[in-house]
């Protein structure tokens, strides 16, 4: 994010952001006044995994800063735990934001924010439109060829944790009757989108 | 007491011992469970994400099996819970979504299922009932009880409980004869499915919540939450070798307590073999 930003330009270009936001979740993010109560409970932000601190993020759509919020990290970290939302004093529900402001990038293919977050949301969603539940041995072996970085990053969990998971963990996809529901309620979903 | 059953992926994968112990409490306290027969995954942590509509159509499919049945939801799972809670949520508040959720479904959703986690779907059947239940009581065992978030929060719409100091799981502890130990990070995220995309956050998170629960004085850590259960337990060596710590706190599912208190085995219920962080020390306390 460039330290220097004209309110003017931004306000001119996307002042429409906090309407856009709205429309797509129904938080109304005028009401918030910045007292950063979010940010003091957010468990991933005190554990150093946003880059930019909640009460930013509803700061930075109340100045119409489209580009710089829709490439935070912080939107695709947000784990909806709505610790934020039980403490708010005006009532902002934030992760619905945050879940608004990923479809908002999904739908302009932003993604470098957060890459390994976009990476695990299309890959769980392929999983589960494909099989109907989650094929979890098929997901984490996509997640690990796909995701940058990550291949190693579980092996810490030590050889005893590491051969009670290969143990639990079942070898084949489940199996259902109709594994093909998913599929046909995110096509349907689709269309109905789209006619409006 | 009939409930319609929705495991949820987890318990039908990894996490067989909440499974088998969900349904063992359920046969001692005379509860029966009817399975939503082909239920499909709820959708989460993805399906909100890639829009409002397909969030809440993919958890409304099975949702709308139990409806038909005439019965109340029972979902173990807290990431599932809260998913089809929002369906009803929708549903009630909203005409236009009821409408589009219901062609996405393609049946007509009506939000007439409760929708029941096994905190207050267990607690309602009354302390005392389940106190009565219990053939082995755990006397002496001090108890960590962790809700986590999804259950007691957002608290307009997530409300099984008080969402900073919630109660109901330490009460069904002490009816099984433990000790409730008084902690505060009950409802602290333990980062659920970060753990798929960055691990050092999420580990950092987890490592707050059993550095809080050690300190109390527990024993043990119990949980209602799939997801929770595997960010704790799972990560404990790493944790420890991240953080230079030596924490061995065993992580199970308050139902494999509950059901041991009742006369389940532990192998009955996966108790000795359904986690990564050794229950050895709480089995040789407990038995």
């Amino acid at each position: 994010m460039s330290s220097i930003v004209n309110l003017s330009v931004q306000q001119r270009e996307h002042g429409d952001l906090i309407d856009r936001v709205f429309a797509e979740c129904g938080v109304d993010v005028r009401r918030c006044y910045q007292c950063g109560k979010c940010s003091a409970g957010c468990s991933v932000h005190i554990c150093n995994g946003m880059d930019v601190s909640p009460n930013r993020v509803m700061r930075m759509i109340q100045l119409g800063m489209e580009e710089e919020v829709l490439n935070t990290k912080s939107i695709w970290a947000c784990v909806l735990c709505s610790t934020c939302t039980a403490r708010c004093p005006r009532d902002i529900d934030v992760p619905r934001v945050m879940d608004a402001l990923r479809i908002m990038a999904k739908k302009r293919g932003i993604t470098k924010g957060f890459y390994n977050a976009s990476v695990f949301h299309d890959i769980f969603m392929n999983s589960i439109i494909r099989h109907g539940r989650v094929y979890e041995a098929g997901l984490l072996v996509s997640l690990k060829l796909k995701q940058s970085g990550t291949m190693f990053a579980d092996l810490p969990i030590g050889i005893p944790a590491i051969i009670n998971v290969a143990f639990r963990l079942p070898k084949l996809p489940p199996k259902m009757k109709n594994q093909d529901q998913i599929r046909k309620v995110v096509e349907n979903c689709m269309r109905i989108e789209g006619e409006n | 007491m009939r409930f319609a059953y929705y495991p949820g992926c987890s318990l039908h994968s990894m996490e067989k011992a909440y499974d088998r112990s969900v349904k063992a409490v359920c046969k001692h306290l005379g509860v029966e469970l009817w399975e939503i027969p082909d239920w499909v995954c709820c959708g989460a942590s993805s399906g909100h994400s890639m829009g409002h509509l397909v969030g809440l159509a993919i958890p409304a499919k099975s949702l709308v099996k139990a409806e038909k049945e005439g019965l109340d939801v029972l979902a173990p799972c807290a990431a599932c819970w809260q998913r089809m809670v929002w369906v009803n949520h929708e549903v009630s508040h909203n005409p236009e979504m009821k409408e589009k959720i219901s062609k996405a479904i393609e049946e007509e959703i009506k939000g007439t299922s409760k929708i029941y986690s096994i905190i207050d779907g267990l607690a309602a059947i009354g302390m005392e009932k389940i106190a009565q239940a219990v053939k082995k009581p755990l006397t002496g065992l001090k108890v960590a009880s962790y809700y986590g978030c999804y259950y007691v929060k957002p608290p307009k719409v997530a409300h099984v409980d008080d969402p900073e100091n919630p109660q109901l799981m330490d009460n069904m502890m002490k009816a099984i004869g433990a000790e409730a130990v008084d902690w505060p990070f009950k409802t602290e995220c333990c980062g659920t499915s970060l753990i798929f995309q960055d691990v050092d956050t999420t580990v950092a998170m987890s490592k707050k919540i059993i550095e809080m629960a050690v300190k109390a004085g527990a024993d043990v850590i119990v949980t209602a939450c799939p997801v929770c259960e595997m960010n704790l337990d799972m990560r404990m060596t790493q944790i420890n070798k991240r953080f230079k710590t030596n924490f061995h706190i065993p992580v199970v599912y308050f139902t494999e307590l509950m059901a041991f208190a009742m006369g389940s085995t532990p192998r009955e219920i996966g108790l000795d073999s359904g986690h990564c962080s050794g229950t050895q020390s709480l089995l040789s306390k407990i038995s």
